[in-house]
């Protein structure tokens, strides 16, 4: 029997989830009709492949998605043997001082504003970049991906580590019994077994660092161009909207913006479907 | 037993998990090529025990010991807990079963290869010679001599038992240690199990966690009883 206080809870719950869900809907058709002026100019096709020429009338988007897929891939090459090898250490401490001390670090990272990072990297990281290379401002792409992959790094590591954690016992105990040592047991035993958590930690690093919106704004020097070197000025596709959203409210340029979100929305979207793919067999494997 | 037939001499052996006394003051020797079952009410230590031979329970927080475990390997007295002796070359020497098939997701032949693998050994045609000779011990060659290639999570529950048993085996280790090997299993993949035991004992030094008594008569020389760690019988006089 379900009683009357059930049901209330049963209903309210479905209101909010609906609730919570309709936004996500009508947030990309907000997009959609605020980006349609432009589309309709000169159809998403070319609003992608065009370069940003407001003095010419071309708005394209182009080195915006060059660059925001540039920033996030460097900052991933460059995070991901890191966050590796951090989360197998974690691992290997176990319980022990060290492996706890380690994690309580990296979950208080993934604590920290990011426009703190910003910060720290506009009076470390610029001038350290500005006098290694001895050229340009030091605000380049280089510089906001070494500071991305610190931002991403906790996400992974704490998605390595707990997929390490998920390895069952059993396994683990086999290989013990048959005299492996801990190395031994990581890189046959647990990596193995943890392939899919790291590939969805991966997966959702990269959102991350392609969504992330203050450091490529602080760091990266915001000229928008397609990069032709790490060290060149750049801007992203999160940059360029909270830019032009600052200055502006009526004009072409503004129009822009929407498609850089629509863009945005459609690629977190892919994300999302691809960690759901990947993380649900998993829950459903025997344990 | 005269000391030539000792394999495994254990001494004043104490075992405490957290501020619990698991074992006391064990003293007891195992005997070579023999089959030797641990018999007891449940948790009276016996596991903890087999865990104490291929030094298992380090892996457990919180557990500690006290006394001394020599065997007789590779011809030499050893104290297993000496500093200087290696655990995984301990662990290769004493093989250990578990109580529920623990198959790693893997081939059958990477299963049985696998230890193999952990010992540095990588010449293709000794595995497959090893790999086979293996499975024939541990009566499940003519099974899956045709399917080697296929997830050891497909086989059956007795087989995965089996499976294990080659996976120990493959090592040539001196000692076997077996921890309620057929408890998960029917009857007619028990009674496979125990016609392996005895096949084996040839070979290796064999103790048996069972809670079987039919099963301990049917295939132990010599029963030891916990918790007081007390030989009861052996086989001249009970077979």
């Amino acid at each position: 029997m379900i009683g009357p206080s059930e049901r209330a809870t049963e209903r309210i719950l479905l209101v909010s989830a609906a609730v919570s869900a309709s936004v996500t809907v009508l947030i990309l058709g907000f997009m959609l009709v605020m980006a349609l002026p432009l589309l309709r100019g000169g159809g998403l096709f070319s609003l992608l492949t065009q370069h940003w020429e407001p003095g010419k009338g071309l708005y394209g988007i182009y080195p915006l998605l060059v660059t925001t897929a540039g920033i996030s891939s460097l900052s991933l090459l460059l995070a991901f043997p890191l966050s590796l090898g951090c989360a197998c250490l974690i691992g290997l401490y176990g319980q022990r001082p060290p492996g706890t001390l380690l994690r309580r670090i990296v979950q208080l990272m993934t604590g920290v504003p990011t426009v703190v990072y910003g910060f720290v990297g506009i009076f470390v990281l610029v001038p350290l970049i500005r006098e290694f290379f001895q050229t340009g401002s030091g605000m380049c792409l280089l510089t906001g991906a070494l500071m991305l992959s610190v931002l991403i790094a906790p996400t992974m590591i704490l998605f390595f580590q707990d997929s390490f954690e998920r390895v069952p016992r059993s396994h683990l105990a086999a290989a013990d019994a048959l005299g492996a040592d801990r190395a031994q047991k990581l890189l046959y035993v647990v990596l193995p077994a943890a392939r899919r958590g790291i590939l969805v930690g991966v997966i959702l690093a990269f959102g991350r660092a392609a969504g992330d919106t203050l450091i490529a704004l602080m760091l990266a020097g915001n000229a928008v161009q397609v990069p032709g070197s790490v060290l060149d000025s750049v801007r992203t596709l999160t940059a360029h909207i909270a830019l032009v959203i600052a200055a502006d409210y009526e004009s072409p340029e503004f129009r822009s913006i929407f498609a850089c979100g629509l863009i945005l929305y459609l690629f977190i979207t892919v994300i999302t479907v691809l960690v759901r793919r990947l993380a649900m067999p998993e829950s459903g494997e025997r344990p | 037993m005269n000391d030539e037939q000792v394999k495994i001499k254990v001494t004043g052996l104490d075992f405490f998990y957290r501020d619990r006394r698991i074992l006391t003051n064990l003293n007891v020797r195992f005997e070579r090529n023999a089959i030797t079952a641990l018999v007891g009410p449940s948790g009276t230590g016996k596991s903890t025990f087999l865990y104490t031979l291929n030094r298992l329970w380090e892996n457990i927080p919180d557990a500690r010991m006290s006394g001394t475990v020599e065997m007789s390997l590779g011809g030499l007295w050893r104290d297993i807990y000496e500093g200087s002796y290696p655990v995984t070359e301990l662990r290769r020497r004493v093989g250990l079963v578990f109580q529920t098939p623990n198959p790693l997701p893997m081939s059958i032949r990477k299963n049985v290869a696998f230890p193999l693998k952990l010992a540095g050994n990588r010449d293709r045609r000794l595995l497959q010679d090893r790999i086979e000779q293996a499975l024939q011990m541990a009566y499940l060659w003519d099974e899956v001599k045709d399917r080697l290639d296929d997830d050891a999570r497909t086989l059956s529950g007795g087989q995965q038992q089996r499976l294990c048993i080659a996976r120990a085996l493959v090592l040539e280790p001196e000692v076997l240690l077996m921890d309620e090997p057929t408890s998960s299993l029917d009857a007619a993949a028990t009674e496979i199990i125990e016609t392996l035991l005895v096949a084996l004992k040839q070979r290796f030094t064999v103790l048996v966690v069972s809670h079987y008594l039919d099963q301990v008569r049917r295939v132990a020389d010599c029963v030891v009883t916990f918790p007081d760690g007390a030989v009861v019988s052996n086989s001249s006089e009970t077979r």
